[in-house]
């Protein structure tokens, strides 16, 4: 079994113009969504991001922070899953309802496990 | 991470947007509704985000308002309104105290008065009734400016227009967020009355648009009729019961109108068996306690012609003599060439379709409106005289605007080409 840490890339401001009947529809199919991936044993985490992310850089010897910007893209969400291979990681994301809402990109980054490769 | 079973009631989102916007609207006043509109779709989206995750709330209403009720105090603090004459001075002063944020919560009897304001203030008389029924529905029914644009065929900006004129005329008559009282309440009630049944219509007899979306604003329109009739602070109720009675007998038929392809089923072909029995009893007893011997108004006279057909075991043995009775009383209240084309129906079941023909001539208001020339082009058909038939059906074809309607017309002009070939 390998761990990959699925990231859930998502436009900015795509929600404001859904109905609210559309949001429940949405919040409905990711809640089940992520219910049968939490059965099967194959999610070890998963969270929303929230608003207002800020990105740390170093210039020349000095840190600076400064809002991160949430116009193009954003991260929704991550996933930590445990599964035997790329192929599944790949079927489990393509499988996210969020897809049929929204445009969205789902990176696949496999993690690299405690004792190396 | 923890994960229940909760499901959440059908529409919750989109009723809970209703409730969340007529209460923060009492808070910060109609004159910042587009605020509270925001604040309440931002609350729902985090809703929405949140709960996939984390589970949803076991009490998924009092989470939003929750979540609705900081941002709404972010915003106050914050002083990101411009003007705070609607306001509650106490309401801020309280707000203020941080121990009590967390009590502030609006009661069952707050949200159903506050709903009650919204629909007094979304039918209010200085917005245009087509503005009305669009605020109404963005509002009170928490539908998006898409879904009202596909339940009314009408392009997304002019709905976002009618809006905008709407919450601009809010603004600029200084609306007051409240129901109006003694002489003025039964007035402004029947304003009310006729935009429920405007948003009911434009559901119900729309031949465009949506079918599913069309079905929930058949709904919206019966529990604003409930929201007011529950309410003891309106009178009179007899008003009320006739527009539900009225909705609900109707709304009894609507999923026998169309066939699995979409195809309209005329009432004469309807599988009757389809009909909502309990909407149809319910509607009866409305019916009953609108007290229709005591009163007379249109939603009584419809409702009274609606419970003929409804109550009727075949289209044959519907009791044409008393419908057309209701339609003569209905000329007395609204003699407009539309009641006289409803009437005709009536009329050439109780005394031929020549009687009925005679008194469609000279409609002149109808001429472009497709079922004019479709009941005409019936009469006719009635008489055996093909050819008038089919002059009038085919010039209900041109006028038709949706496939399904002209495929209908296109069936019967078939027949009649079939039948004068003979």
């Amino acid at each position: 079994m390998k761990d990959y840490l699925l990231i859930i890339k998502t436009e900015g401001s795509v929600w404001s113009d859904l109905s609210p009947e559309e949001l429940q529809r949405h919040m409905e199919h990711g809640h089940a969504y992520i219910g049968e991936l939490m059965q099967s044993g194959k999610l070890k985490n998963a969270n929303p991001i929230d608003k207002g992310s800020r990105v740390v850089v170093e210039e020349k010897g000095v840190m600076k922070d400064g809002p991160f910007n949430e116009s193009k893209e954003v991260v929704a969400g991550y996933f930590h899953i445990t599964v035997a291979d790329m192929e599944e990681a790949v079927a489990i994301a393509k499988a996210n309802p969020i897809f049929k809402d929204i445009p969205t990109r789902i990176e696949v980054h496999p993690m690299m496990p405690v004792g190396g490769n | 991470m923890t994960k229940e079973i909760n499901k959440l009631v059908d529409h919750l989102f989109r009723h809970e947007s209703g409730k969340l916007i007529a209460v923060l609207t009492n808070v910060f006043g109609p004159d910042q509704l587009e605020l509270v509109e925001d604040v309440v779709q931002d609350s729902l989206v985090k809703a929405m985000r949140n709960w996939p995750y984390h589970g949803i709330p076991q009490n998924p209403s009092g989470w939003l308002y929750r979540v609705a009720k900081n941002e709404a105090i972010n915003i106050l603090k914050q002083g990101r309104i411009k003007q705070r004459r609607t306001v509650d001075p106490a309401f801020l002063e309280r707000i203020q105290e941080e121990s009590l944020v967390d009590e502030f919560l609006f009661s069952e009897k707050e949200i159903k008065d506050d709903q009650l304001r919204m629909i007094f203030t979304c039918c209010h008389p200085v917005i245009t009734s087509d503005s009305q029924i669009a605020l109404a529905l963005k509002t009170l029914c928490g539908f998006s400016i898409a879904e009202i644009s596909r339940a009314f065929l009408t392009p997304a900006e002019n709905i976002n227009k009618r809006l905008v004129r709407a919450r601009q005329a809010l603004r600029s008559h200084k609306v007051p967020f409240a129901v109006p009282v003694g002489p003025e309440l039964p007035l402004r009630l029947k304003a009310v009355l006729d935009t429920i049944y405007l948003l009911f219509s434009e559901g119900y007899h729309a031949s465009s648009g949506d079918q599913l979306i069309r079905f929930d604003l058949v709904e919206e329109a019966m529990r604003l009729g409930k929201l007011l009739l529950d309410h003891p602070a309106i009178a009179p109720k007899q008003s009320i019961h006739a527009l539900l009675a009225l909705i609900q007998l109707n709304a009894s038929r609507f999923a026998a109108r169309q066939n699995a392809d979409g195809d309209i089923i005329t009432l004469e072909h309807q599988d009757r068996s389809l009909w909502n029995k309990a909407w149809i009893d319910q509607g009866l007893i409305h019916l009953q306690q609108s007290e229709p011997h005591r009163f007379l108004s249109k939603y009584h006279i419809l409702a009274i012609i609606s419970s003929y057909h409804c109550t009727a075991p075949t289209f044959e043995q519907t009791n044409w003599v008393g419908i057309l009775r209701e339609y003569n009383r209905f000329l007395s209240v609204d003699n407009s060439e539309v009641v006289q084309l409803n009437r005709s129906i009536a009329l050439a079941k109780v005394e031929g379709a020549q009687a009925a023909i005679d008194t469609l001539v000279g409609l002149t208001t109808l001429e472009n409106y497709h079922l004019y020339h479709s009941i005409l082009g019936e009469f006719h058909i009635e008489l055996h005289r093909w050819t008038a038939a089919i002059k009038a059906l085919e010039k209900a074809e041109s006028l038709a605007s949706l496939d399904k309607e002209k495929a209908l017309v296109r069936a019967r002009i078939e027949y009649c080409i079939k039948k004068s070939g003979n």
